[in-house]
C-alpha cells in the first residue's frame, strides 16, 4: 500500500492540476474541508471534476451525491476512500 | 483525431452532419449512431469504411447511451464532439394530442439530449475539452400552432444547452444550439406543394435550407476555433426570424 503521506500529496496534486487552483498543494491542509466555510473554495462544478479524476486515477466510483459528500470532505477522506479501494 | 458522435444519422440532416464531417478533415473519425441502421447509413459507412462506423442507439434510453459510449470509447478511447441531431415530429393541436404524442416527442427531442450530454460529459471532463452541438429549431422560437409538444421541446434543448454551457465551461466544453428552419428533409416529405409554398414565401432567401447548409453551422460550432463560444444559439433559417 502506497505511504499515506505521499498518497495525500497526489492527491492535493490532483486537486491542483485538475481544478486548476491557484494556490500550491502543500498549502492544502490534510483536513482542511474542500467545500464551505474555512475550506479551499471548491464548488459544485469542481466537485463533477473530481469525481470523474477520482474515477480515472484511482478507480473510485461514487455513485450518488451522498457518497460524494461522504468521499469529498478532505483530502484525509479521499486519500481513506483510496486506501478503502486498494 | 477527432471523434465525433451524430446521432439520429439514419435522417437526412443526421447524414447530411456526418458526410460533412467526414468529407471536410481526413482527421475526422464519425460514428453514426442509429436506433437501426437504414441502407443509407449502411451506405454511408460503406463509403469511407476507415474513417465511419455506426453504433446502435436509443437516444431516449440511458442504458442504451452507456453501451454506445462504451462502443465507442473501447474503439477510440476519445469523443470530442457530440451532436445531439435525433428528433421527431408529431404535430396536432393541443386539444387532441395523444400524451404519447407528447410524451414520445419530449422522450426523444429533449430528455434524449439529457442521457446523451449526460453520457459523454464524464469522459469529456476527464480530458477537459470536448464539443457539445445540440440541433434544435426555429419551432422552438417561433412556437408554431400544432407543435406544442415539439416546440416544448426544442425550447427545452435550448434552456438545456445554455444551463451545460454555463456548468462546463472552464472545463473547457461547449455547448451550443443550433435552430434550423425549413431544410429540405423527410420531415418536410409530408407538406404538399402548398404548404411548401407558404414556407417558402416566410423565408426572406425565397427558399427552403439544404441539409448541408445546417451540417456546416455544426461543422462550425464542433471546430477547434470555435473556442470561446458556448452557450450560443444559431439559427440557420435564411433569415425568418
Amino acid at each position: 500500500m502506497e505511504d499515506v503521506t505521499l498518497l495525500k500529496n497526489r492527491i492535493k496534486k490532483m486537486l491542483v492540476d485538475n481544478l486548476m487552483l491557484q494556490l500550491k498543494p502543500e498549502e492544502i491542509g490534510d483536513d482542511q474541508p474542500l467545500f464551505g466555510p474555512g475550506s479551499i473554495g471548491l464548488d459544485s462544478v469542481d466537485a463533477l471534476q473530481l469525481v470523474v479524476a477520482l474515477d480515472k486515477n484511482y478507480g473510485i466510483k461514487i455513485p450518488d451525491p451522498a457518497a460524494a459528500k461522504e468521499v469529498l470532505q478532505s483530502v484525509n477522506t479521499i486519500a481513506a476512500a483510496v486506501q478503502r479501494k486498494t | 483525431m477527432r471523434v465525433i458522435l451524430v446521432t439520429g444519422a439514419n435522417g437526412g440532416l443526421g447524414q447530411a452532419i456526418a458526410r460533412d464531417f467526414i468529407r471536410e478533415d481526413s482527421g475526422n473519425f464519425v460514428w453514426l449512431g442509429v436506433h437501426k441502421a437504414t441502407d443509407k447509413a449502411t451506405a454511408l459507412v460503406s463509403e469511407f469504411p476507415e474513417r465511419s462506423a455506426i453504433v446502435e442507439l436509443n437516444v431516449s434510453d440511458p442504458i442504451s447511451w452507456q453501451m454506445a459510449l462504451k462502443t465507442i470509447l473501447t474503439r477510440h478511447d476519445q469523443l470530442d464532439v457530440l451532436v445531439n441531431n435525433a428528433g421527431r415530429h408529431r404535430d396536432g393541436l393541443l386539444a387532441n394530442l395523444d400524451s404519447s404524442a407528447w410524451d414520445d416527442v419530449l422522450s426523444t427531442n429533449l430528455d434524449g439530449v439529457f442521457h446523451g450530454c449526460r453520457a459523454v460529459l464524464p469522459s469529456m471532463i476527464s480530458r477537459r475539452q470536448g464539443r457539445i452541438v445540440n440541433i434544435s429549431s426555429l419551432s422552438a422560437l417561433l412556437a408554431p400552432a400544432g407543435q406544442t409538444n415539439y416546440a416544448a421541446a426544442k425550447a427545452g434543448v435550448i434552456a438545456l444547452t445554455q444551463s451545460l454551457a454555463k456548468e462546463v465551461a472552464r472545463i473547457g466544453i461547449t455547448v451550443n444550439a443550433i435552430c434550423p428552419g425549413y431544410i429540405e428533409t423527410e420531415a418536410l416529405s409530408s407538406w404538399g406543394e402548398s404548404e411548401k409554398t407558404a414556407a417558402v414565401a416566410r423565408v426572406p432567401m425565397r427558399r427552403l435550407g439544404r441539409p448541408d447548409e445546417v451540417a456546416s453551422a455544426v461543422r462550425f460550432l464542433a471546430c477547434r476555433e470555435a473556442s470561446y463560444i458556448t452557450g450560443s444559439v444559431l439559427k440557420v433559417d435564411g433569415g425568418i426570424l
